[in-house]
């Protein structure tokens, strides 16, 4: 295939010789049609010359009894070859010599005469003298006449000339006006063609011309180049913002660091002064060191698994329960479960599910009022589990709940830092749900306090134990 | 000569705060927006810290109603963000200068002190009245080439009355711009420190530097010359 083809110019290329083939059978069809018609009349020709050369033997005045051709008023073709004879064989009359021919009546010859194509007629017919008497005579009489085909055939290339130079003149004028016609028919595809070209990192915008939408063809070509465009400007979007956020993190971070040292050295100070400064400093770095440990996670888990782990919900949340026993107690916060006595085999590895609901519990112990509860509640239904976490807080703000699950997002920007999270926690959950194929959704409950709801697929009833 | 911090990560606002204080700043912290705007308002600061990303209101809302109310406070940005809202721009909203973080506690407090010098109408470092020279880097006090060994309190006292010599200061200005609301004090430690002052000044000078117009404030004086 060549590097660059044209759809204009194929399009253009296939009517025209698409056009060139009917009109060489239209041609040829005609052709032959003429050709019919004319030697139709060429025949008839020679019959009527051959019938008035019988007409003027029957005619003529009989001398001594016999009969003659009288050629006075015949005018014949310089061209043509004829002769007529009686029965004796004996020449009535002649002009040139015409070839041995079949005795039928009525009978036309092809034949070559001195390299000419020539048509012969062979007409029979009879002179009686004083018919009706007892002396009356018969005289058989036959006529050969002929004349060359050259001139039909003249006649038929004539037509087909003609026809021939039409059907060119045609296809010169159809070539102009398919030129224009398909270029203003692509005029469209060429619009949207540019218009796409447009696009790039810095311009998401796509708007697909009128013209585009105007053609049925065109239109889901357009709306999916939109939609695709505008999803790509989406997850674009998504990029940019969480490597902003995530360079915001990191320099703040830094910047502790750096100014918590540099206050040190500003001036000598006492070794007490030195121990808390470096204490303070190796908090700060253990902040950044979650950060970044955290956003690795994260990118891990972003990435398709690359085998099938599977483990025990139930075991996993029992697990969680035990661990966070203290901060419970230290929160003042009661954790009731219920409804997970049984193994519920769930397509996650076991860490990413420890990660997964010791995140959500945690979060609810922070979120819970002092001696207030966390209910966990685990139910089944079909091959979905459903596992909810509701606190006794003061719940979410409507607003931020399409956010809730974006890296980095802060509803109110200071409470994350300073009751010290990442910001991650929420994606964290959010990807390791979508990589088993389950949902996190979070909303108020009716009654006061968030619902983290979790689904997820179940794998197996009795899971292989990791 | 006193500085509000607007920064709502409280372990870098404590640390900007405790090193403007080490350089004799009294200093004002405000973690969100309207504490900040509640603050900046009064217009007793000589110089703002302001971080971009903030609770309430944002850094860049917040130099704008500062701008749009007439207050021409010097405006430092803090930013971790170079990308989103672009340096050009918040000079256009009427910033002063800005840092990114992480930034240099060394280059903030130069900063810092480079914008409060010109929003006093100087640009050197040296402050010159009469035969007493005032280093605002190294924070010494000169009488004729002799040192002149001050408190913190005196020297900030001498500083501030030597950026506007002859003009009038009232005592409520002094306790406005050299003490921060974290500060202990009573309207009489200005007339200590005031009299300290004085007293070891007078030991080099003929006659006393700083006058005390009464019910009207302090005022350094300039010799006839000028």
């Amino acid at each position: 295939m060549t590097s660059s083809a044209s759809i204009a110019r194929r399009l253009t290329l296939s009517v025209l010789v698409l056009e060139l083939l009917a009109a060489v059978a239209l041609i040829a069809t005609v052709a032959n049609h003429e050709r019919h018609i004319q030697f139709e009349a060429f025949d008839a020709n020679l019959r009527a010359t051959a019938n008035a050369l019988l007409g003027s033997v029957q005619e003529s005045e009989t001398k001594d009894g016999s009969i003659q051709l009288d050629r006075q008023n015949l005018v014949l073709p310089m061209r043509a070859i004829y002769s007529v004879t009686n029965s004796e064989g004996l020449v009535l009359g002649a002009q040139g010599t015409p070839p041995e021919l079949p005795h039928a009546s009525g009978t036309v010859t092809k034949t070559k005469m001195a390299g000419h194509a020539y048509r012969f007629l062979v007409l029979t017919g009879e002179r009686s003298i004083d018919p009706g008497t007892p002396h009356a005579v018969y005289h058989h009489i036959r006529v050969v006449y002929g004349l060359p085909e050259g001139r039909v055939w003249h006649t038929v290339f004539e037509g087909i000339r003609f026809f021939a130079i039409s059907t060119l003149v045609l296809l010169g004028i159809t070539a102009l006006l398919l030129t224009w016609l398909i270029r203003r028919f692509l005029l469209p595809i060429g619009e949207l063609a540019h218009e796409a070209e447009r696009i790039d990192s810095e311009n998401w915008t796509f708007r697909a011309p009128q013209s585009s939408k105007h053609f049925v063809e065109l239109r889901p070509l357009a709306s999916s180049i939109e939609k695709t465009v505008l999803r790509l400007q989406r997850s674009f979007e998504q990029q940019r913002r969480f490597t902003s956020d995530a360079a915001h993190e990191l320099k703040t971070d830094l910047a502790i660091i750096k100014s918590s040292l540099q206050l040190l050295t500003m001036r000598r100070r006492t070794v007490e002064e030195y121990e808390c400064g470096l204490s303070l400093g190796l908090n700060d770095i253990g902040r950044l060191e979650k950060t970044v440990q955290e956003m690795l996670t994260l990118a891990r888990l972003e990435q398709a698994p690359k085998e099938l782990k599977t483990c025990d919900i139930a075991e996993v949340l029992q697990e969680v329960i035990v661990q966070s026993h203290s901060f419970a107690e230290m929160k003042k916060v009661r954790v009731a479960h219920r409804g997970f006595e049984e193994h519920i085999g769930v397509p996650m590895g076991k860490e990413d599910a420890l990660l997964l609901c010791s995140n959500v519990l945690i979060n609810a112990l922070q979120h819970s009022p002092s001696a207030g509860v966390v209910d966990i509640t685990a139910a089944r239904e079909a091959e979905t589990i459903f596992l909810r976490v509701r606190d006794h807080g003061s719940g979410i703000i409507e607003e931020d709940r399409p956010f809730l699950f974006d890296a980095f997002y802060r509803g109110d920007a200071s409470r994350s830092r300073k009751s010290g999270g990442t910001g991650l926690g929420l994606s964290i959950c959010k990807a390791i749900c979508n990589r088993s194929g389950g949902i996190i959704t979070i909303a108020n409950h009716p009654e006061g306090g968030a619902v983290v709801e979790i689904r997820l697929p179940i794998f197996s009833p009795n899971p292989a134990r990791t | 000569m006193r500085v509000l911090v607007v920064e709502d990560e409280p372990r870098l606002a404590a640390n900007i705060v405790a090193s403007l204080r080490e350089v004799g700043f009294a200093v004002d912290h405000a973690s969100d927006g309207l504490e900040a705007w509640q603050f900046a308002e009064q217009g007793i600061f000589d110089l703002i810290v302001l971080d971009l990303m903030l609770p309430g209101r944002d850094g860049k809302s917040v130099l704008r109603l500062l701008r749009t109310k007439g207050l021409h406070t010097p405006v430092l940005i803090l930013t971790a963000q170079e990308g989103k809202t672009s340096i050009v721009e918040l000079l256009n909203c009427g910033a002063d200068d800005y840092l990114a973080k992480p930034f240099d506690l060394g280059e903030l407090i130069a900063r810092s002190k480079a914008l409060i010098r010109r929003s006093k109408g100087t640009s050197s470092p040296l402050l010159r009245v009469d035969n007493l020279e005032i280093d605002t880097v190294r924070q010494t006090v000169t009488w004729s080439g002799q040192i002149i060994e001050l408190s913190p309190i005196e020297y900030r006292i001498l500083e501030y009355l030597a950026h506007r010599p002859r003009a009038v200061v009232s005592k409520k200005e002094l306790l406005e711009h050299l003490y921060d609301y974290d500060w202990e004090h009573h309207s009489n430690v200005i007339e200590a420190h005031i009299s300290n002052l004085r007293r070891k000044l007078t030991q080099l000078a003929t006659e006393p530097v700083i006058e005390t117009l009464r019910h009207r404030g302090y005022r350094l004086r300039v010799e006839s010359a000028q």
